[in-house]
């Protein structure tokens, strides 16, 4: 009920529209009503009951044109009103899911990562089509039709009261019954609807994910595993779905029986009314044609108790999106950064995801402007964890994050964010071209500013190399880049965005040598006097570094810079020793290799 | 601007899709997809006949419910000709008898009426969820037999919507035909009735019906130009909100909330004018229709039927029928033009879905093809050649020989065919000439199924599926018991991250696993490609996206997991290279040597030049630090 009323409030920013769509149908329901008053008239007029039963009656010509013509008049004026009022009730249902279509966009791009990591696209986007809709039908239909049903029945009921007492009583006895059934198959719907949603995500969810990772199923022939987990799923949303349709339909025939039974009735019991004299034909016939116009009311009751039942669950899901509270929030009385000078602190710092183990434990790093360190550690260590606190990815669980003294949760998120870069391990392309692409971060930027970013970046060479330049479509329908390429990509994005404060996640170690040294010379280019964080795998990433900060568990295990820890021996020595020897040791036997090469 | 289907391009997740490269499988020859044809025919035979043989399993439930249908409408259509009755036989001559026998028959006639939309009500969704259920699973276990190629080509968000929203529309198309078949029979029926009783009062009240129509042709051309106009702005409006969500770390981080929140609102606000305009059309319909019945009830029935009363040619009872028919006429008449253009969208979903189902899949098993017994891993490419598109061979002339256990390094620059070259093992795609043995079968020539069961392969991306790890471990022998996946767990260095999650190997991954890091996404590929023990491994640069510290807790495992199993490896890195037993070099197709590190490097060919050539730049890039902006390096110990 809650949710019904908060989807009526949105319709109440509205309400002159909505005061509009009530007072028209109002005139709609009360004009549409004069109809089988004046056509029972007529029949009264041409007929009466003597005493030798039913006679015809003179009755001037004049009467007859005066008589159609106030039913065409009476139509004409309903038919303006019904015009008025569908318009007005299907523009304010398509505004207010406007405006939810507005707010759920907005709402997301403002929840922070952890609210992200745990929703799944696809169920984001039923909510964003599916649920929407749910709630527009139920400000069409719910919220004025409901009203309009009721409204008629009320009115009918008084006028057959005034006609006959007690046939209007034969006759709309339905209506307690019609009561009954609403509340009952209202309850049952909203749970049924609910189900229905929730096997359908599922089963969306497993399409989904066996079309992306296709070649997965491919590689192990998993076909008909994965033929059985579809096919279960669209099995179950069978069942569930068809209970749903069956209970809605039937509950409609259930609906027009009771009002047909009272047509039947009507006829039977009205028409001995007419026999002994206690009712006239015309009397008869407005019963009639009073009866027969709840008839698409009656109909669209089931529609309208439907609408209900899955506003509530709709409504619910959307509501869930637009009232979530994002962990991180920017302060009231939150100040703009400004341009960083960029000493960064890590002071005593924990966090913990939900519910889990804590992933930091009082952790201590402090970078002076323009330095560069370097974080390394097993994977699960906390390295990622670490620099997504930095542009308040997510929000510390204990201890502060500090930029120049201050900490960052005192400035706006926009100012920090804009003081922080960061290139990213998994780039996102939008669709468009490169150049937007590239300026993603700063859209007014000039092509010339592009380039030059592009040229930093190692990826100006590429980019020419295209057919259409910097115009190329990149992204869903356009070209393909390759992992390095995209990288260099982000690369270009944050020099354009020209932050002090850069976090580089450089864990892709190997694409192939050409790609490594190009993104090597564009990290070079882009670290050039920023205060630098980056996740570092490669030696001369590790030994250009200021300070190396080795992780473990989530604690800091050693810190130093390449000399003094390989002095103190431990962790790091081990890895140097394991991975990074190699790798130099490598190189050299390939420098060596190469020269054998160049004599035979 | 990139333009989903109805349902939201679900395009994002394509992201996946990027483990095979720009020099992966392709297939030109199989065409891509249409465009998304919005309107089609009203009747599309071939849809039709092809839907027919999805109905036929249910033909009793539907015969079922046509039988009802048509009993409803009878119901419907006497109801009016009840109260003539009533009125004129029974209460006009003042027979109470009369009027009982009429009474009871329509209270008859109401329950039969209750029961035919009651069975109508049951048996309608039965088959429609029935036909569409068929259509569902059809259309995924059509997709699973298409080759990896076809999916790299089509972008997921149009199969998404082929086989969501298009399946809707096709399975409402059966319920629309009963409808409109109901429809059709009402306005038959009250046509006829009304004829039957009075053709002079039937056709002066029916005279409006011709302008009606003028109106619902006019009405139709604008609705389906409205229809496309809302169809493409929703589309719009859903492709970029999806784009948003996924790509939402990038736009949080470089603070682009306001320009794309001004963005969607444009989208936004089309969505909403055509709508708008939508609703100021089809809201002129229905008053259309009121002015209409009024038309017909006031000059046809009240006045033309009242002069006809008069002079005693005609009871009232006949009035108050025509009143009811009248009233019931334009119902089905409104359907009629709403169906119309709901028709036209099934039948182009239904060209849409079918269009998919008749992709031919290239790779298909022989009918006689035997199943494949226990691998023992012996490789021989015979004289193989590929090519995607005619005349440009991808891969030439290939013979090698790969002995069970053996341990393969495939090197190459890029292009030069390597991802082709193992994912031939897989059928990933058929050769176009020679031939691919496995143990001396030819593959093609074995149930490819029961082969690639015994096969394993680790791609680029580590792909995930929701579930718990185990589920992911176990993915490729849903039959491995708890014990087996803890074995491959602990085989590749992921049992210790995965104890330290809260619920160990029960955990529940997230959306492609993003609550684990890439490394660890990665070591749980390599467990899920052992866990089944298989005795071929291809490992397809595998070793990307690893960081150096988890690349080495694998390799260690790695050594070991291969051993006594035969794998090719396509990798970059030297270290792989170097303890491979063999390292085929590729060139343009081409095989050019093969060899191990060291007689490759004395030799002096490719593999030697590739070698100075990378290795050399690389070594610069890694000790002149660039440009010297870089701070030297620290001296080593």
């Amino acid at each position: 009920m809650q949710i019904l009323i908060r989807i009526t409030l949105m319709a109440w920013r509205y309400r002159t529209r909505l005061t509009l769509a009530y007072l028209t149908f109002f005139c709609a329901v009360g004009i549409s009503l004069l109809i089988p008053y004046l056509f029972g008239t007529s029949i009264d007029r041409l007929v009466s009951v003597g005493d030798d039963g039913i006679t015809g009656k003179d009755v001037s010509r004049s009467t007859l044109v005066l008589l159609a013509t106030a039913i065409l008049v009476a139509s004409l004026v309903r038919g303006f009103f019904d015009f008025a009022r569908t318009y007005t009730v299907d523009s304010l249902s398509q505004i207010v899911s406007y405006d939810f279509r507005n707010q759920l966009y907005d709402k997301l791009q403002h929840l922070s990562f952890a609210y992200h990591d745990k929703e799944h696209t696809g169920n984001l986007m039923s909510k964003a089509t599916a649920d929407v809709e749910a709630v527009r039908r139920f400000v069409n239909m719910g919220l004025v039709r409901s009203l309009e049903v009721v409204l008629r029945i009320i009115a009918i009921t008084a006028i057959l009261v005034v006609i006959d007492w007690k046939l209007a009583l034969i006759s709309l006895a339905f209506v307690p019954f019609l009561v009954f059934r609403t509340t009952l198959v209202m309850g049952r719907l909203r749970a049924m609807w609910t189900r229905v949603q929730e096997v359908m995500g599922e089963t969306v969810t497993v399409l989904q994910e066996n079309l992306v990772g296709i070649h997965v199923v491919k590689a192990f022939g998993s076909e008909e595993f994965e033929k059985k987990k579809f096919a279960e799923r669209a099995q179950q949303l069978r069942g569930e779905y068809f209970q749903s349709e069956k209970l809605q339909g039937t509950n409609s025939a259930w609906m027009t029986f009771y009002f047909t039974l009272a047509l039947a009735l009507i006829l039977w019991v009205g028409g001995r009314g007419v026999i002994q004299g206690d009712l006239t034909p015309g009397q008869l016939t407005m019963f009639i044609l009073y009866l027969n116009q709840l008839t698409f009311p009656i109909r669209m009751s089931a529609f309208i108790i439907n609408s209900f039942s899955r506003a509530i669950s709709s409504g619910k899901r959307l509501f869930d999106v637009l009232d979530a509270r994002s962990p991180v929030e920017e302060r009231p009385q939150a100040e703009d950064l400004g341009r960083a000078m960029g000493r960064v602190s890590f002071e005593d710092l924990s966090f913990a995801y939900e519910a889990r183990l804590p992933a930091l434990k009082h952790v201590d790093i402090e970078a002076e402007p323009g330095q560069i360190t370097a974080i390394l550690g097993a994977p699960g260590s906390g390295k990622t964890t670490v620099v997504n606190l930095l542009p308040r990815f997510y929000d510390v669980t204990d201890g502060r994050v500090a930029i120049d003294g201050r900490d960052i949760r005192e400035f706006t998120l926009a100012s920090l964010r804009r003081n922080v870069g960061i290139v990213q391990q998994d780039v996102f392309l939008f669709g468009g071209n490169i150049r937007d692409n590239i300026a993603y971060g700063s859209v007014d930027s000039s092509l010339e500013d592009v380039v030059a970013a592009a040229k930093v970046a190692q990826l100006h060479d590429h980019i020419m190399s295209l057919p259409d330049g910097y115009d190329t479509i990149v992204g869903e329908r356009g070209t393909t880049l390759s992992g390095g390429q995209r990288q260099r990509l982000s690369i270009a994005r944050t020099i354009l965005i020209n932050p002090p404060i850069l976090i580089l996640d450089d864990s892709t170690s190997s694409v192939d040598v050409e790609t490594e040294r190009q993104i090597h010379q564009a990290m070079t280019g882009v670290m050039r006097g920023r205060t630098t964080f980056v996740i570092a795998h490669r030696l001369s990433t590790v030994q250009d570094a200021d300070l190396i900060v080795v992780l473990q568990d989530g604690e800091v295990a050693q810190r130093g810079t390449h000399t003094e820890l390989m002095i103190e021996g431990g962790m790091y020595r081990d890895i140097y020793e394991l991975q990074l020897r190699p790798q130099e040791e490598l190189l050299l036997d390939a420098a060596i290799a190469s020269d054998d090469g160049g004599h035979a | 601007m990139r333009a989903g289907g109805p349902g939201g391009g679900f395009g994002g997740m394509m992201g996946g899709m990027r483990g095979l490269q720009a020099g992966g499988i392709h297939s030109p020859n199989m065409d891509n997809l249409t465009d998304e044809n919005v309107v089609g025919k009203v009747y599309d035979h071939n849809v039709v006949v092809r839907l027919a043989t999805y109905i036929m399993p249910y033909k009793r439930d539907v015969l079922i419910s046509v039988a009802a249908v048509l009993l409803y409408t009878v119901g419907n259509v006497s109801i009016p000709l009840l109260m003539m009755l009533g009125i004129n036989w029974a209460i006009n001559d003042g027979e109470m008898w009369r009027l009982h026998v009429i009474g009871a028959t329509f209270v008859g006639v109401t329950f039969m009426h209750f029961l035919s939309n009651y069975i109508q009500m049951v048996y309608m969704p039965k088959v429609g969820q029935g036909v569409l259920y068929s259509l569902r699973t059809a259309m995924f276990n059509h997709l699973q037999t298409l080759s990896p190629s076809f999916f790299h080509r089509t972008p997921v968000g149009r199969i998404m919507s082929r086989s969501q929203s298009d399946v809707l529309q096709l399975q409402e198309t059966f319920e629309l035909i009963v409808q409109s078949f109901s429809d059709i029979l009402s306005l038959v029926g009250i046509i006829a009735m009304m004829l039957f009783i009075d053709v002079r009062l039937a056709l002066i009240s029916m005279s409006i019906v011709p302008v009606l129509f003028f109106v619902l042709g006019y009405w139709q051309k604008f609705a389906r130009h409205s229809f496309m106009r809302i169809r493409r702005a929703i589309a719009m409006v859903n492709g970029e909100y999806n784009q948003n969500i996924t790509g939402v770390r990038v736009v949080e981080s470089l603070n682009r909330q306001d320009l794309n929140l001004k963005h969607f609102e444009s989208l936004n606000k089309e969505h909403l004018d055509a709508n708008l305009e939508a609703s100021r059309f089809s809201g002129g319909l229905q008053p259309m229709v009121e002015i209409l019945i009024g038309i017909g009830m006031g000059f046809g029935v009240v006045l033309v039927g009242g002069i006809m009363a008069q002079s005693g040619s005609l009871e009232w009872g006949v009035l108050v029928a025509f009143a009811l028919w009248i009233q019931r006429f334009f119902e089905p008449v409104r359907h009629l033009t709403m169906q119309y253009s709901q028709l036209q969208r099934a039948m182009a979903a239904g060209v849409r879905i079918f269009e998919v189902l008749d992709l031919k899949p290239d790779v298909i098993d022989e009918e006689d093809a035997q199943e494949m017994p226990p691998v023992k891993g012996h490789i021989k490419f015979e004289d193989v050649s590929f090519h995607y598109v005619p005349d440009v061979d991808v891969l030439k002339e290939i013979n090698l020989d790969i002995k069970p256990g053996e341990n393969v390094a495939v090197v190459g620059s890029t292009g030069a065919g390597k991802t082709t070259l193992v994912t031939l093992i897989h059928r990933f795609a058929d050769v176009t000439q020679g031939r691919i043995t496995v143990d001396g079968y030819d593959i093609r020539q074995v149930n490819r199924q029961s082969m690639v069961r015994q096969m394993s392969m680790v791609l680029q991306e580590p792909y995930l599926f929701s579930g718990t790890i185990t589920d992911n471990i176990r993915y490729s022998a849903e039959d491995a018991t708890e014990e087996e996946v803890i074995a491959a767990g602990k085989a590749v260095g992921a049992h210790e991250f995965i104890m330290g999650l809260d619920n160990g190997y029960d955990t529940i991954l997230a959306e492609r696993g993003v609550n684990l890091s890439v490394g660890q996404r990665q070591l749980l590929s390599f467990a899920r490609a052992i866990v089944g023990n298989p005795r071929i491994i291809i490992l397809d640069e595998a070793t990307a996206n690893i960081d150096t510290q988890t690349e080495l807790l694998i390799q260690d495992a790695l050594k070991r997991i291969l051993k006594g199993r035969t794998s090719i490896v396509i990798a970059h890195r030297l270290s792989t290279i170097r303890n491979a037993d063999k390292i085929i070099v590729l060139d343009h197709g081409r095989v050019a040597e093969v060899g191990n590190h060291n007689e490759l490097l004395k030799s002096g060919g490719v593999y030697a030049r590739l070698h100075a050539v990378n290795y050399g730049i690389s070594q610069r890039g890694l000790t002149s630090s660039g440009d010297g902006l870089v701070p030297a390096p620290a001296s080593d110990d």
